[in-house]
């Protein structure tokens, strides 16, 4: 089922000025049909996203964040993504232990004659995004979900370096 | 009134009562004791040791929403709606300092000319079952700021823990009503077996500390930049001790946005932070951890004393000592005022 | 002369053109140590050393920059001096590094599973090569060291200082094991338990930042994003979410310059195991950079640099 026919989910992504937000303007004045799901902030280089812009995103309830920069070697700032992608990849590795799924992130380079790549790039990512679904909340939503984490603890089914 | 009320009846009580109304007990997950929101099923852990921190959440919450902005993205005034804490509360289980530190906060969050709705609907609608301390910790030092291993001040029962159960004193008409449930039962003669081991406790804690002329030997250290600093060395200027503390009542207000709804909150503040004074030219009057230690022992031991009629800022709980990080402890640091010479 | 001695000497030939030397001193109980700043010989009288001196008396040093200090260091504190260094934040000509070779220290919350009454109670401590004789409200236990020794200790590659000026005792062995099971058993979770886990834990954190502080890396300190309205990382509410997002700030921040001292864990007053994360972003620093900080002097931080050609990051396909 193409993800323009269930509800949006919400996805942000974080594009560098140069090379991958021309990528999307190419893909939309190239009239490449996307999924309408992603909401893009532009910002001057890869390099310039802390990932804590990711992990703040997901914390707040985004269900899906994509970041993508110029092509290794194609930085507008020599090596701004020489440090993005180091970084990227660290927070990648990471997510898995805070309990959020590290597929609701990716990244990724596109040059901004990559019209028709970032057209695959956000079908594909909005496609995954809709097979997670909404990505759980990090607050307990009601006070019954809240009661039953606070009962699991009290259990005392917690701790596996305290005992 | 006194009674008696069996271990398993205690947690009977804790179930009925949470069916009506916020009942907070200390409970162990991570082998860490703290208050948390009672409910059937859960575990009170009364007796392996003191709660890490103080029961303060109930009558002064980490987070108080003071009011609540909504907008409607078509309507251009915002809706504004008060959030005045409703319904009940009863602590189960907390040390007798725990349930007094409240008590610092009256002539602060209600005075003639100020009243703070906010704390004063949660104190006057959270019920305090006490349970009195069998012995002392070597943090504990309630018995030199006034107090005691079995004191009732700012609790509505008192419990002391007699046989496989506990010999229960109200001393509020709050505490009245709840004793008047079928789950207590007469206490026979054990009231004296109570009488017995709170005696017993407080012969423990040993020859109290006198802190009579705490307030003005502070005072006299006030421009004594090196003894603060060597001090408060090994201090890490966190704000674990604060926090912790049941008499603390420093706040900070934030208005939370988030989309098209905004709240306003009151959160704890520390003034062992930087920005607790820092002042919006750049200039902060404490700079650094010593002046910040300074004002915190100063204003427990010294300056509250001097304007609330003597009374020690401080229910001697020992948090702040047992919880430090770095190990500072407060005792020592007002000795040293004390002994000072020149 | 025992360890002890040779560091009380070490320190008094030294003691005339520092500042002050950092060590340890008895605690407000026998179960614990704190931190001593000693500036006369005086002092010197009250430094211990031994299982109960955990704290990780690297922390302070930034705070004394630009003035000659001594610190005493385990294995494990010393890589902090090293990162420290390393990232000049300190200036290595101005300290005075006084090396243990360190066979580990305690977890307190280990002793207080282990002991019959809480360790509040606590009236006297032997403690012996390999064990540590407790009493606690009246009654007396022998606890086996290996029993109650602290997660780092157990699984400890560097027991000896890896600096230092003067390095005081025998050296020991590093510990077996490298990796701990409670670490693999959280890992091995779900990711809906881990989240779970996490969002009942941080419900129980009070954000003193009491992890921040105690933390030797974490130089910003009173400056820190944590506490800025401007730009505002973080709400003041205290929600699970923030808190974690706290702990995703240190993390983050700490990504190639942990060096897995354990104080973030040993500070926190609610006992949350702030480790799990850290030990697991140390293992993915080490899978992607072959890098560990405050193992060698020059190491530069793997986020501080970078390769144009990265050998184990590769391109997913897209």
């Amino acid at each position: 089922m193409p993800a323009q026919d269930i509800r949006e989910l919400r996805i942000v992504g974080f594009l560098c000025n140069w090379c991958s937000y021309g990528g999307a303007d190419t893909a939309g004045v190239g009239r490449f049909t996307q999924p309408t799901d992603l909401r893009i902030i532009r910002v001057p280089c890869s390099g310039r996203i802390d990932p804590l812009f990711i992990v703040r995103s997901l914390l707040n309830g985004a269900d899906g964040v994509l970041v993508s920069g110029c092509h290794p070697r194609d930085c507008h700032y020599a090596e701004g993504n020489f440090y993005a992608r180091r970084r990227l990849e660290l927070l990648k590795r990471f997510l898995p232990v805070t309990g959020i799924d590290a597929r609701r992130f990716e990244y990724t380079w596109v040059s901004a004659s990559e019209g028709q790549r970032w057209q695959h790039v956000v079908t594909e990512f909005t496609h995954r995004i809709h097979e997670l679904g909404p990505a759980p909340s990090f607050n307990p939503m009601s006070e019954v979900d809240w009661n039953a984490l606070a009962l699991q603890a009290a259990q005392g089914q917690g701790c596996p370096c305290h005992g | 009134m006194e009674r008696y009320i069996t271990k398993q009846n205690l947690t009977r009580l804790a179930e009925d009562l949470a069916k009506t109304c916020r009942v907070l007990a200390p409970v162990s997950s991570c082998g860490s004791v703290t208050f948390r929101r009672f409910q059937p099923g859960m575990t009170m852990d009364l007796h392996s040791r003191m709660a890490a921190v103080s029961p303060k959440a109930a009558t002064f919450p980490q987070t108080e929403t003071l009011l609540v902005v909504k907008r409607d993205a078509t309507e251009k005034k915002p809706e504004l709606v008060e959030t005045l804490p409703q319904g009940k509360s009863v602590v189960i289980g907390c040390r007798p300092c725990g349930a007094r530190g409240k008590l610092i906060f009256n002539p602060v969050y209600e005075t003639d000319k100020i009243k703070d709705p906010y704390f004063i609907s949660r104190r006057d609608n959270t019920v305090f079952i006490s349970l009195a301390c069998d012995r002392p910790e070597t943090t504990c030092f309630c018995h030199s700021v006034g107090s005691g291993p079995a004191d009732t001040a700012g609790s509505d029962i008192l419990l002391t823990l007699v046989g496989d159960g506990y010999v229960a004193r109200s001393v509020t008409p709050a505490g009245d009503e709840i004793m008047k449930l079928a789950l207590f039962e007469d206490a026979g003669d054990k009231g004296k077996e109570a009488d017995a081991k709170n005696a017993e406790a407080r012969e423990l804690m040993g020859e109290a500390h006198d802190y009579t002329s705490a307030p003005a030997k502070l005072l006299a250290r006030f421009d004594d930049m090196d003894f603060w600093q060597a001090q408060s060395a090994k201090c890490i200027s966190c704000g674990a001790c604060t926090y912790m503390c049941p008499t603390c009542y420093c706040f900070n207000i934030t208005d939370d946005d988030l989309g098209l709804n905004s709240r306003r909150i009151r959160t704890w503040d520390n003034c062992m932070s930087h920005t607790f004074t820092l002042e919006g030219s750049g200039h902060n009057p404490r700079s650094t951890k010593a002046h910040r230690l300074k004002n915190r022992v100063g204003h427990k031991f010294s300056y509250y004393p001097d304007l609330h009629k003597g009374v020690i800022a401080c229910c001697g709980c020992g948090r702040c000592i047992k919880q430090c990080p770095a190990g500072v402890d407060i005792r020592q640091i007002v000795n040293a005022a004390q002994e000072y010479s020149e | 002369m025992s360890q002890l001695d040779d560091l009380k000497s070490a320190i008094k030939d030294r003691l005339g053109e520092l500042e002050c030397v950092i060590g340890w001193e008895q605690g407000y109980d026998a179960l614990h140590a704190t931190p001593l700043f000693i500036r006369t010989e005086a002092d010197l009288d009250r430094l211990v050393i031994g299982p109960l001196a955990v704290h990780n008396l690297a922390t302070y040093l930034t705070a004394y920059k630009g003035k000659k200090i001594g610190v005493v260091v385990k294995g494990c504190d010393s890589r902090s001096v090293i990162e420290l260094v390393n990232e000049n934040l300190v200036n290595r000509d101005d300290i005075v590094v006084f090396g243990l070779c360190c066979d580990g220290v305690v977890s307190q919350p280990k002793i207080r599973a282990a002991l019959p009454a809480d360790p509040g109670f606590v009236e006297s401590v032997t403690i012996g090569t390999d064990e540590l004789k407790i009493t606690v409200a009246g009654q007396t236990v022998t606890l086996k060291k290996s029993d109650v020794l602290a997660d780092k200790c157990r699984v400890c590659q560097h027991p000896n200082a890896i600096i230092a000026d003067v390095l005081i005792g025998t050296k020991q062995n590093p510990a077996g094991a490298n990796s701990l099971a409670c670490q693999e058993e959280f890992e091995a979770k779900s990711d809906a338990e881990k989240l779970a886990f996490w969002q009942e834990t941080m419900s129980r954190c009070i954000r003193c930042y009491a992890c921040r502080n105690a933390c030797p890396m974490c130089v910003c300190r009173d400056y820190c994003i944590a506490t800025s309205r401007d730009p505002l990382w973080l709400s003041q509410d205290n929600s699970p979410a923030e808190n974690m997002m706290f702990q995703m700030v240190h993390v983050s921040h700490l990504a190639g310059r942990c060096t897995e001292c354990g104080e973030c864990e040993r500070a926190c007053p609610v006992d949350i195991p702030l480790m799990l994360l850290r030990r697991y972003m140390n293992k993915q620093v080490k899978d992607v950079f072959e890098h560990q900080a405050g193992t060698a002097l020059d190491q530069t931080p793997p986020l501080f640099t970078f390769k144009v050609e990265e050998e184990r990051i590769h391109e997913r396909g897209w």
